[in-house]
């Protein structure tokens, strides 16, 4: 360490007074030293040292916490009373599959976020397509920076502003009875729409983002191949942007339906009594007394493996048709 | 392509522009307008909402709390972030896929999911709703964005930097933090802001783990709850405007990156 710091000369900018850097000042304490032989010495030791922490981390934080919750949900009662130790139960499995008032927000979630992610698709895919392959390739990205724009103000900013424009004295209905088409304002707020579309307006950057770098990576001259051999505009989208930009779409619908699965503020601010989701329901577990809280660990732990098992096969099927293409 | 599909793209497009603007352009219009009640039409205009809301005590403490939670919570992300992205990238392992796997696990939890299990882990952990709690969870919920830019420059720096400068007789540990992390400092600026943002902005995990302090969108939220007033609306403006334009920056710099 001491030469290359004398060759690199005395204008270093980790240089202090004495004219040792930092770091040969660091390699040459006691204390330093032993900590490198402990855990640099070998490569196994090198490993260890670099590998412990991360590992402890990803497991006590990261996977723990749903382990805990799968453990809560299998006891009679949670936070425990004292003097009482909790006994293992499925009793509030029993009550999500036994009670209708619990199973059909559950219905509801599931069939709202399979609609939702495939109007958002259908929504943003033209969108990332015109962005791929009609805007100069310089500009793309200042276009897609301009989209991103809303996406950094926050879901409850951005639920406010929805609010704003779909109220009884909001954007659409003052445009709607200026140009006289309506006396009296729609009522959106409080209905499935106003869910929906508030709902979209939050996940549609999730998918915007996936499915243009999927368009982006499609060859130009894949395209124009297509077209020399007699191809039409159709033809060409069906049988090579369609199949190519599958990762994209694949991508893009497992984000957004874990999003619009998991959404809690846009139901509560936007939703009436019969839209009640099932994250509401979980909520509500939460907000009364402890003594519920195994019921809510439960009913999320069915959420959650729902959620995935619904996005495995969803990804399990757009695999198979890549395949079912290469052949 | 045909010039119709050309248009019926081109329409798609700036229609779904609107749409993501028109609410944001309404609520600015909102914070100006001269009255109590929030909605249109705007008959007088005033400025008067910014110095209400500059001179309201609960949304500059909010603000404060928000960031402070955001600036301790990005530091512990971006710290284990970087480290597991190092861990991932550069040694093969066995349990290298779990490793990976548990990594990437908040980033795929419903949101309302990830909240409940962090409450309820934090009472096994006998901490205390508040900000230490929401930090942990914001933490958490970060290190695989981090993991993920960290891991994508990681992967173009080329091998010998490092092993020249071991050959001048670095140790691994002097050889990371004098080569590897300068290398990698433009992906920490961009993750750390964006990691910084996401706790900013987050708010079913602080809505579930937060005490008696609102954090900022816990606060807006049971403004809007409560009722709206066009104080709200300069609220979001100003916290629309910081958020943008760091957004922005910060986007734009791990764009970069990524072109090389």
């Amino acid at each position: 360490m001491t030469e290359i710091d004398a060759a690199r000369g005395p204008a270093g900018p980790e240089r202090n007074a004495g004219g040792v850097s930092v770091w040969a000042r660091l390699a040459r304490s006691p204390a330093y030293r032993g900590l490198a032989t402990l855990t640099m010495s070998t490569p196994r030791r090198q490993f260890w040292a670099l590998a412990v922490l991360p590992i402890l981390w990803v497991v006590f934080t990261h996977f723990a916490p749903l382990v805990q919750m799968l453990r809560v949900s299998l006891l009679d009662a949670y936070p425990p009373t004292i003097g009482k130790d909790p006994e293992f139960s499925v009793e509030h499995y029993r009550v999500f599959f036994e009670d209708q008032l619990f199973f059909a927000p559950y219905m509801r979630t599931l069939i709202f976020s399979t609609t939702l992610t495939f109007c958002t698709l259908l929504i943003v895919y033209p969108v990332a397509y015109f962005l791929a392959r009609h805007v100069r390739r310089d500009r793309q990205i200042l276009f897609l920076l301009l989209l991103l724009i809303p996406f950094w103000a926050g879901e409850i900013i951005r639920s406010f502003a929805m609010m704003l424009v779909l109220g009884n004295n909001g954007a659409i209905n003052i445009v709607l009875r200026w140009v006289g088409l309506i006396d009296r304002p729609i009522p959106f707020m409080y209905t499935p729409f106003a869910v929906s579309v508030a709902i979209i307006y939050l996940t549609s950057l999730y998918m915007l983002l996936p499915l243009y770098s999927a368009l982006e990576k499609i060859p130009q001259n894949y395209l124009e191949a297509g077209a020399d051999l007699g191809a039409g505009a159709w033809t060409r989208f069906w049988r090579i942007t369609l199949p190519l930009s599958l990762d994209g779409i694949a991508a893009g619908c497992t984000l957004v339906f874990l999003i619009s699965t998991g959404v809690y503020a846009i139901p509560v601010l936007f939703g009436g009594p019969n839209t009640t989701t099932f994250a509401e329901t979980i909520a509500g577990f939460f907000h009364v007394a402890g003594d519920r809280w195994p019921t809510g660990a439960a009913f999320s732990i069915i959420m959650l493996l729902t959620a995935l098992a619904v996005t495995g096969v969803f990804n399990r099927g757009i695999r198979a048709l890549q395949k079912d293409k290469h052949r | 392509m045909t010039r119709s599909t050309r248009l019926i793209a081109a329409f798609f497009f700036w229609a779904f522009a609107l749409y993501l603007f028109l609410p944001l352009m309404v609520m600015i219009a909102m914070s100006f307008k001269d009255s109590n009640f929030i909605g249109f039409p705007i008959r007088s205009w005033t400025a008067g909402w910014y110095a209400e809301a500059w001179r309201d005590g609960d949304f500059i403490g909010a603000t404060g709390y928000s960031m402070v939670i955001a600036v301790v919570s990005t530091a512990i992300s971006m710290v284990m972030g970087t480290w597991l992205a190092v861990l991932l990238t550069e040694r093969k392992f066995w349990g290298r896929g779990i490793v990976f796997l548990f990594t990437m696990l908040p980033a795929v939890v419903p949101g309302i999911i990830s909240a409940i299990s962090f409450r309820i882990y934090i009472r096994i952990l006998d901490m205390e709703p508040g900000m230490a709690a929401i930090i942990f969870g914001h933490a958490v919920h970060n290190v695989p964005f981090v993991a993920l830019v960290v891991a994508s420059r990681l992967r173009t720096m080329p091998k010998s930097h490092v092993e020249a400068a071991q050959d001048l007789g670095a140790d691994p540990f002097v050889a990371f933090m004098r080569v590897t992390l300068p290398f990698l400092q433009p992906a920490l600026i961009g993750g750390g802001i964006f990691c910084m943002l996401l706790s900013f902005d987050d708010f079913i995990r602080s809505f579930f783990l937060g005490g008696y302090d609102p954090t900022l969108p816990v606060l807006l939220f049971s403004k809007l709850r409560s009722g709206m007033s066009p104080e709200i609306s300069a609220i979001a403006t100003v916290v629309l405007l910081v958020t943008a334009m760091l957004g922005l920056w910060a986007e734009r710099r791990m764009r970069r990156l990524e072109r090389g």
